[in-house]
């Protein structure tokens, strides 16, 4: 517990307050982080910092704004304050925005999310550097003679947060974060020069794969892109590698928030207890998972943190409603926004399911693309290897699927056993059948 | 914490940029205070004197290195919301901070602090220093302040105009909005704007001080029919002054937001496959931004990644093609009056008559290709350090008329807008969603087109433009930010109509 932030948030609630404002919402954050890369074997950049930041949210006369600042010294915050109440009062009157019940901050777990790591401490100048030496050399030794250029990077941050209501919410949170990034570009037919990376992103730093992996993953899966080309457009069983996942369920989870229900943004708005994909399509949001990158007690509105089935066996479950869009809509709230997600994985590997398949495309990358989240309907391109008969034997590039989330999630075949837990999205890979890929 | 990639993408819809950030509405010392033209903010603001500038310059210097800068920042900024009809929220932010950094060849060390006092920031300094290890290396005994043009000057301080003038703008694009279809059944709509002053001190004496407005008014509808939704929006804005908002303002943000949603209604797929594709003129200039202009950032092409690195002055597209990158473009996103490292802006040709004659450099790269920067030298805030990035990019009108690019594609389909664009600068692949566009059927336009990505190869597009027409135009847009290396910066873009030969529509249709 930081006694200081927690008391500067206090004084500031107290502070609206005296401003004038009728309630109040405090968030303050302190955070401390270090980033290190190398290229050719040296430094290319270093960088070291401090942040810190504090917002406040007024509610006054039925009226809300927020207001941020990095200027944390507390004359200035007061002027900021007072200001921000002033100005609060000039906008339109909304009945629905006020703090919520405080009986939805009960029942907080006082689990250890185990989001800190003790050893943070001793990750020293040396250390750093070291790590990602280690990753540069091994991405090269992997990438031999096809290198054109190299990268490795380290991130590392601890970062402490207080969330503090006017109403009697209080919170603290403290996580660390270490960041491994290895990328390459390789040489190619022609003036082609394919890239590619490897990014690890974890709380604890026994969690991260070992330089050498990260470095040599990152030259695999470049090499892995050389002679990429454009195929005929057909009919392909798909398997989206775990890590591309979270990319392409984004455009259906934009359809689950209270908010792109209420303002007519969402082709799930009355789906609710209705199928909305196969029966392989599971997905839980899970604020508990000890060292997971989305863990939480409470969610920003300080509600209690819960685990919940967002999605199960096929069957739209439940929503992310958010206090504020819960009072528009006349429901009952769940929570603003996910936590960790999680679809369980299956039985087998990637490369099992590939045998099985015979033919097929894996997807290890998106490139642009769109999904809107009002009709459902989705275009983006995809990177990523022809198989047949099990084996990798063509690079694709240049190519597209496209479709409805309400007909493409119909089509989840299978999840393998091989769930990313680099990513706050816990995902395995999952395989999807008759899927149009566009090319030729 | 953001995700590092080689891959860059923009974004230019403007709603989404409101909703992620928490944002300011006013602040101490900030009114009244000095115009662009008025140097002296920063020390009368904050005591940042020559003298506490050298010392810390020397600290940054302290273990050597080529040189090195500070980057002071103050930036304000608002949004103002409507939703269900009425403006009843509002975000502000106030950002305050330097960076220091020193640069060591192509090596750079950097350190920040938001406290404008001497202990943090020499702290900060040493950080920096660290990736130097050599003697130390002297500072400038003057700093001599640079004259720049003024690229967009200001009849008043944004953060001078009540709120009670902003407040009217909003409300008046939903009743408009509104009042132009029963179709409509809601909007959203905001007023952004945001003045950033900046000071950039180097170890060569160089000093430079900025105020850069930005704003921009902002409509996202939804329109309603038969139980179907479809959702567009629409921007209008840049470094402008506040008397830019005028009611014919109000009413093509309006307007554009309605026209573009109600008419998906009518959209049909294209067929997927490879097929003539002609750019509509002005916001497609994006795809010339995304697909074409990255690969020519210099960072890019001194470390051997982009496909342009062996092209110098050789023929990258036929003679009809003219592209430059242009920072001194009145009041728009792009324009910058000098660089993030005190060089003045300029206007770079890119592509002279299908010949490739120069990169976008920062002073980095610069001294590695042993010329002078080109002014291109950005950064997100005093958080980030400097890489070369784009201004206004865009393409010269050419002598043909639009009807005869469109006749000539025969079947095809033509592009008016698109966003989500994303490249692969080695391999020069990129992707973009077709937010608006039609058919081209018998050479003529006919039926919307909605959902669609398109896909290509930026060399490759580039030489396949085979006519460009003389309706050149800017994006009037006030939104666009680009993204690279985690840093994101206003952009401008514009192209005439010009057809490409062949790009990958991807759809469902085959």
């Amino acid at each position: 517990m930081n006694k200081e932030l927690f008391d500067l948030a206090a004084w500031s609630v107290k502070t609206a307050k005296s401003s004038g404002a009728d309630e109040s919402r405090v968030h303050i954050s302190n955070q401390r982080s270090v980033e290190i890369s190398y290229r050719n074997r040296k430094p290319e950049n270093i960088k070291e910092a401090s942040t810190r930041g504090l917002s406040v949210e007024i509610y006054v006369d039925g009226r809300y704004s927020v207001q941020s600042t990095s200027d944390l010294r507390k004359n200035a915050v007061e002027e900021f304050i007072s200001k921000a109440v002033l100005t609060t009062k000039l906008l339109a009157e909304d009945p629905y925005r006020t703090l919520p019940e405080p009986k939805y901050y009960k029942g907080r777990s006082d689990k250890d999310l185990g989001l800190v790591d003790p050893e943070y401490k001793n990750f020293n100048p040396e250390s750093r550097h070291k790590l990602v030496k280690d990753i540069e050399e091994a991405c090269l030794e992997r990438g031999g003679d096809k290198v054109i250029s190299v990268t490795a990077e380290e991130q590392d941050s601890h970062v402490e947060e207080v969330l503090m209501a006017s109403n009697g919410f209080e919170g603290y949170s403290e996580a660390t974060v270490y960041v491994a990034v290895a990328s390459m570009t390789a040489k190619d037919e022609g003036d082609r020069r394919p890239s590619d990376y490897s990014y690890f992103v974890c709380t604890d730093k026994k969690e991260m794969p070992d330089p050498e992996q990260i470095g040599a993953e990152a030259a695999e899966r470049t090499l892995d892109l050389l002679g990429a080309k454009k195929i005929k457009t057909d009919k392909f069983s798909i398997i989206l590698e775990n890590r591309q996942v979270s990319r392409l369920f984004g455009g259906f989870l934009a359809a689950m928030y209270g908010s792109s229900i209420q303002q007519k943004r969402s082709f799930l708005s009355d789906k609710k207890g209705e199928r909305v994909g196969s029966e392989c399509f599971t997905v839980l949001d899970d604020p508990f998972i000890k060292g997971g990158l989305g863990s939480q007690l409470y969610d920003r509105d300080g509600f209690a943190a819960k685990k919940r089935d967002m999605i199960k066996a096929g069957i739209l479950k439940e929503f992310y409603v958010d206090w504020y869009y819960s009072q528009k809509l006349g429901w009952e709230p769940t929570t603003g926004g996910p936590s960790n997600l999680v679809i369980p994985p299956g039985k087998r590997s990637v490369k099992e399911i590939m045998k099985d398949l015979g033919r097929g495309i894996l997807i290890t990358g998106f490139i642009g693309g769109n999904s809107n989240s009002t009709t459902g309907d989705a275009s983006i391109g995809i990177i990523g290897q022809l198989f047949e008969n099990g084996e990798p034997v063509q690079a694709i590039s240049e190519m597209n699927i496209a479709g409805n989330h309400l007909k493409f999630w119909q089509g989840l075949a299978e999840a393998a056993n091989d769930p990313w837990i680099y990513s706050s999205f816990r995902t395995p890979s999952l395989v999807f059948k008759d899927v149009v890929v566009s090319g030729l | 914490m953001k995700k590092v990639s080689r891959r860059s993408f923009i974004k230019t819809t403007a709603a989404a940029a409101a909703f992620s950030a928490a944002t300011p509405l006013l602040s101490k010392g900030w009114h009244g205070l000095a115009r662009a033209d008025v140097p002296g903010y920063f020390e009368k603001e904050f005591g940042i004197t020559d003298k506490l500038c050298r010392k810390v310059l020397a600290e940054s210097l302290a273990k050597g290195g080529d040189f090195a800068d500070l980057f002071f920042e103050h930036t304000i900024s608002n949004w103002i919301i409507l939703e269900d009809g009425k403006v009843n929220r509002a975000y502000s932010d106030v950002s305050l901070g330097v960076g220091i950094r020193t640069v060591k060849g192509d090596q750079v060390g950097y350190g920040f602090t938001q406290e404008l006092s001497e202990k943090p920031m020499l702290d900060a300094a040493a950080t920096a220093a660290t990736i130097a290890d050599n003697g130390p290396r002297e500072v400038s005994g003057e700093f001599v302040g640079l004259k720049p043009n003024n690229f967009y000057p200001l009849k008043t301080l944004l953060t001078s105009i009540p709120l009670e003038s902003k407040l009217p703008l909003v409300q008046s694009v939903n009743d408009k909005a509104f009042s132009l279809s029963p179709l409509v059944v809601k909007v959203n709509a905001s007023f952004h704007d945001q003045q950033k002053r900046i000071l950039v001190v180097t170890s060569d004496g160089e000093k430079a001080e900025d105020l850069q407005p930005r704003n921009y008014l902002n409509a996202s509808v939804i329109a309603e029919k038969n139980g179907k939704r479809e959702r567009a929006g629409w921007n209008l804005g840049g470094r402008k002054d506040f008397s830019f908002y005028s009611k014919s303002v109000v009413d093509e943000v309006a307007r554009e937001a309605v026209e573009r949603a109600v008419v998906l209604f009518d959209a049909v797929q294209p067929p997927a496959g490879e097929i003539p594709v002609v750019l509509g003129p002005g916001v497609t200039g994006v795809l010339l931004h995304e697909a074409i202009g990255h690969g020519m950032e210099a960072d890019f092409n001194r470390k051997k990644v982009s496909t342009y690195c062996t092209m110098m002055g050789k023929k990258v597209a036929e003679p009809v093609v003219t592209i430059l990158d242009d920072g001194t473009v009145p009041n728009l996103p792009g324009s910058i009056n000098f660089d993030d490292e005190a060089t003045l802006s300029q206007k770079t040709l890119l592509v002279d008559k299908g010949i490739l004659s120069s990169y976008m450099h920062d002073k980095i790269s610069a001294c590695y290709y042993k010329i002078k920067s080109t002014g291109n030298g950005r950064r997100e805030s005093y958080q980030h350090y400097v890489q070369p990035r784009m201004r206004n990019t865009y393409m010269l009108a050419g002598p043909s008329s639009p009807e005869d690019v469109i006749e000539q594609a025969g079947s095809g389909i033509y592009v008016m807008d698109v966003s989500n664009g994303q490249v692969k600068i080695g391999e020069g692949d990129f992707a973009f969603y077709v937010s608006q566009g039609r058919m081209i059927e018998n050479g003529k336009l006919t039926a919307p087109i909605k959902d669609i990505n398109i896909m290509g190869n930026g060399p490759k597009m580039l030489k396949n433009i085979t006519m460009v027409a003389d309706d050149f135009e800017m994006a009037k847009g006030g939104g666009g930010a680009c993204g690279k290396g985690g840093q994101a910066v206003p952009v401008g873009f514009g192209q005439p109509t010009c057809l490409v030969k062949s790009l990958t529509v991807g759809g469902i249709r085959g």
